[in-house]
């Protein structure tokens, strides 16, 4: 599930890159505010816009496999439409606010929130003029089932839809090509004229925005399996632009033009400016840089795909707020869609207090300062990020208000005194310990930082570096991962039932502490399904808090990142629902 | 790696032997080399290395300094550029700090260069040890023996040896852990000087062997097998004290290839875990910067151009002076 490069080339210790990162109180915007006015001015129909991308290639292509949010915001603003979308804002909270994409409204439950359904709009055409259909979209949701072939994606289809489990766990459906307990997923899903209907098999209050994610139609007749979406098997549109062309490796391109059938009255979110997109893969992230701040020719049209190199970013920005003179109305800055923290196992690490020492040890300062300072971000307090809106609150272990905190305010660089009476209170010696970190130059320096602050408390460390590609699939076996070590998570929307369960519950997915208890599984459980919002979000709040009391997981930074677009595109500013670009609402500038 | 290809070392003995009237080939070679005022300085910088990696550690201990020292407040929290110029140079740090933690780049360097030069001088002696002993062996003994140590040799060089480094370092150095070698660093250094040699020493063994091929022939070994000196003597005592001329000249010439390679190997992250930095892991963490701070990759970079630089003219004039007449 390791999707985004970007995050290693910025030296972060993240893996993941989900989805939603609903910037929102913590001023994450402040720089786009400058931007609207920009050089050149009005937004201009046609043109074309380059993306430059680090990468070789597209993770995915596949409606139903992509799950980078700059990827599937791209996609989502230009070729692919699913039954509801976000709104095209800056303001943390519209910009993260559902509406009706494919459907006619963001979906109608029943009383108990057990069954959904949606109303496709009228005139919604493939690219070849022929109607997008109830069948189509029910037959895109089928093919996350299966899952020997459409790997990789989001699998809440998988996870929420009311089809019973086969003997190991998995589910009874096969998905479309084996066709295994079809009859089961047509029960499920079913299709009246023009509406859809899912039944869950538990209460989903917030299944409106589950639909955003994989929730796209593919024709049956397009669709050629693994390969759907691959160069040689481009993805069929029904949005306002179309593939013309896609080819990978350096100096490999996708191209996107105007779909004719698209028609705008069907479509109320996106703008389609430019007549023409274009990918272009394959360029070093220093190179790219320097082209950006150059902005000559037609990178006066670009913009980036992942995030500007440490060391240009004081060129750029005087502080994370405000970019400099040069630069206005060109650069953002503002949340990412992860919270980071290190992972603790804790069979490996039992004792409460042992765990509680580790994070009152560390050296939070020195890591923060050597990814970047205030351009990394700012302290975090748990594993839910305040731009989730209203299921963050703080949990008060920045302040000192924890119990075991003793009402000292545990300091940014660390407390070795406090971190042996912890150990002290364990009542065996402080242990050896094994960090893991994926092995890049940065990642190395922050693990000396570990080694020495943890090491000033009592601890033993050892390093253990591993390789950058093969990280999340050592740490996940408790044989070969150490206590500790990097990871990162985001939300998949604005709320916390894509970060909890997940985190901390085994089949959640990426429970890396090796977490397992019964009583917390009931609270999560009875947390997720719980139908009054504001309850549900008091849930998650204590269940955060709960997180920092028991330090199933060492709470490190909220990220920020930053990224930069060439002089004459527009608007720039950072779109809350994937922490990406506004892609359906980008124009250039004459 | 760098091999000294064959043909440059031979017919070290014949030069010599041409000179004697009185003195011995070591105080020829001293006298050459001598006159050779780039070698002298080539000699001193050399001393000099290896005193700062002896001794420097230890000095800075009593100054204070240290490597693994943070210094928070020396730079920027917008991005963590060093305050002040090039890097943040300044009295307490000549030659500035880190960028993002502030840690000594002279300390750095100084315990980094005492671990290559504990890598490469041990690896070359490995190799040298390795090579000079397979080499004799394969020459002297000809038919079957030296068929198969040839087909080996050949065998270690088409490997593809950074491949492999790259690739085994994990599970190796865990070998060697099980195999009662302390965990971490340690294991990490000894993995590396075994790679080195294990996949160096076929270079010089060639140049042996071929050295031997003709040496066996010579009257003074037929004398010796006349007189009935058994195979070991005839190797180590009769044959080998006239081998010590190409030997040196490569491995004068292998320790900064080793150097250089230790530190594409930390480059690469196949190198000392942190807090520890190598020229390597240092190069590799400043490569992002060279635009804005320059200085943080040419300091280390300059000390190690230095090093393998020296070493490299040395083992040169050290050639010439044991065969002036070899044409390059």
């Amino acid at each position: 599930m390791v999707r985004s490069k970007a995050w290693l080339l910025r030296g972060f210790a993240v893996g993941v890159a989900f989805a939603l990162t609903l910037a929102a109180c913590g001023g994450g915007n402040a720089v786009s505010s400058q931007a609207s006015g920009g050089a050149s001015g009005a937004p201009k129909t046609g043109g074309t816009i380059y993306l430059l991308s680090l990468n070789q290639q597209w993770d995915q292509v596949d409606p139903q496999r992509i799950y980078t949010g700059e990827d599937l915001a791209f996609f989502g603003g230009t070729i692919q439409r699913s039954l509801t979308s976000y709104k095209y804002s800056a303001d943390a909270k519209e910009g993260t606010s559902v509406t009706a994409d494919l459907a006619t409204d963001t979906g109608k439950p029943n009383a108990t929130a057990t069954e959904w359904s949606f109303t496709l709009r009228d005139g919604v055409t493939w690219q070849d003029g022929s109607p997008v259909t109830c069948e189509d979209v029910k037959y895109g949701v089928s093919r996350t089932f299966a899952t020997d072939v459409i790997n990789q994606g989001p699998t809440y289809q998988v996870a929420y839809l009311d089809i019973p489990s086969a003997k190991d766990g998995s589910s009874a459906y096969k998905g479309p090509y084996k066709k295994t307990g079809q009859d089961l997923y047509d029960k499920a899903v079913t299709c009246n004229g023009n509406t859809i209907t899912f039944k869950l098999s538990k209460p989903v209050p917030d299944f409106n925005y589950t639909v955003t994610l994989g929730f796209s139609p593919v024709r049956k007749s397009d669709d050629t399996g693994e390969s759907y979406g691959q160069p040689g098997h481009l993805v069929v549109s029904d949005g306002p632009y179309m593939v013309q062309s896609y080819s990978i490796g350096n100096g490999g391109k996708m191209v996107l033009v105007r779909n004719p059938k698209w028609n705008k009255a069907s479509d109320p979110i996106r703008a389609n400016y430019p007549d023409t997109w274009e990918v272009d893969f394959g360029i070093d992230p220093k190179v790219m840089d320097q082209r950006l701040i150059a902005s000559a020719g037609k990178d006066n049209f670009a913009i980036q795909y992942g995030n500007i190199q440490p060391e240009n970013l004081a060129t750029i920005f005087t502080d994370p707020e405000h970019t400099t003179a040069q630069f206005t109305g060109r650069a953002v800055s503002g949340f990412d869609p992860y919270a980071r923290y290190y992972w603790v196992n804790v069979n490996k690490v039992p004792d409460v207090n042992v765990r509680r020492a580790m994070w009152v040890a560390l050296d939070r300062q020195a890591i923060r300062l050597n990814i970047g300072g205030a351009f990394a971000g700012n302290m975090a307090d748990g594993v839910i990020k305040p731009n989730i809106g209203q299921d963050y609150a703080s949990t008060g272990l920045l302040d000192g208000s924890l119990d075991w905190e003793a009402g000292t305010k545990v300091p940014d660089n660390g407390d070795p005194d406090l971190a042996k009476t912890l150990i002290a209170k364990s009542g065996k010696p402080a242990p050896t310990l094994t960090f893991n970190f994926a092995n890049t130059p940065t990642n190395a320096k922050t693990a000396a930082i570990v080694k020495s602050s943890l090491e000033k408390a009592g601890f033993t460390i050892k390093v253990a570096p591993l390789e950058a590609g093969q990280y999340y699939s050592i740490v996940f076996d408790p044989k070969k991962s150490g206590e500790f070590g990097t990871a990162g998570w985001g939300a998949d929307w604005p709320n916390a039932s894509t970060v909890i369960p997940p985190l901390f519950t085994q089949k959640g997915g990426w429970d890396l502490s090796q977490l397992d208890d019964a009583t917390l599984n009931q609270a999560v459980d009875a947390a997720q399904t719980d139908t009054d919002r504001a309850d549900q979000s008091k849930k998650w709040q204590d269940l955060n808090k709960q997180v920092v009391e028991n330090m199933w997981v060492l709470p490190t930074f909220f990220g920020l990142s930053q990224t930069l677009a060439g002089k004459k595109v527009g608007p720039i500013y950072r779109w809350p629902a994937y922490g990406s670009w506004p892609y359906g609402q980008m124009y250039t500038m004459p | 790696m760098v091999a000294v290809p064959s043909s440059e070392v031979a017919g070290f003995q014949g030069e010599a032997q041409a000179q004697t009237s009185g003195r011995s080939l070591r105080q020829i070679v001293w006298a050459r080399l001598s006159r050779d005022r780039l070698a002298m300085v080539c000699m001193v910088v050399l001393v000099l290395y290896y005193l700062i990696a002896i001794v420097g550690p230890v000095v800075a201990g009593v100054f204070g300094i240290s490597p693994y020292t943070l210094h928070s407040e020396l730079i920027s929290d917008l991005g963590g550029k060093p305050f002040g110029a090039l890097g943040g140079i300044s009295w307490a740090h000549p030659l500035g700090v880190e960028w993002g933690t502030g840690r000594d780049i002279s300390a750095q360097l100084m315990f980094g260069l005492r671990i290559s030069l504990v890598i490469a001088t041990s690896a070359t002696l490995m190799t040298v040890a390795l090579g000079t002993v397979i080499g004799i062996v394969a020459g002297y003994s000809g038919g079957w023996t030296d068929n198969l140590i040839g087909r080996l040799m050949d065998l270690v060089l088409a490997f593809p040896f950074l491949l492999i480094v790259l690739a085994l370092s994990g599970v190796l150095t865990d070998r060697l852990t099980s195999l009662g070698i302390p965990e971490g660093n340690v294991s990490h250094i000894v993995y590396l000087i075994l790679v080195m040699s294990v996949f160096g020493w076929p270079y010089l063994a060639r140049i042996v062997r071929g050295q031997v091929l003709s040496l066996r022939e010579r009257e003074f070994v037929e004398a010796a097998v006349a007189m009935g000196a058994n195979k070991r003597r005839i190797l180590f005592t009769e044959i080998l004290p006239n081998l010590w001329a190409p030997i040196l000249v490569y491995a004068t010439l292998t320790l900064p290839a080793y150097i250089g390679l230790e530190a594409v190997l930390s480059f690469l992250g196949v190198g000392v875990l942190p807090p520890d930095v190598t020229f390597g892991s240092m190069l590799a963490s400043s490569v992002s910067y060279f635009q804005v701070v320059p200085t943080y990759l040419f300091i280390p970079g300059t000390v190690l151009v230095i090093l393998v630089v020296s070493f490299n003219l040395l083992g040169d004039a050290l050639r010439d002076a044991l065969d002036p007449k070899a044409v390059h």
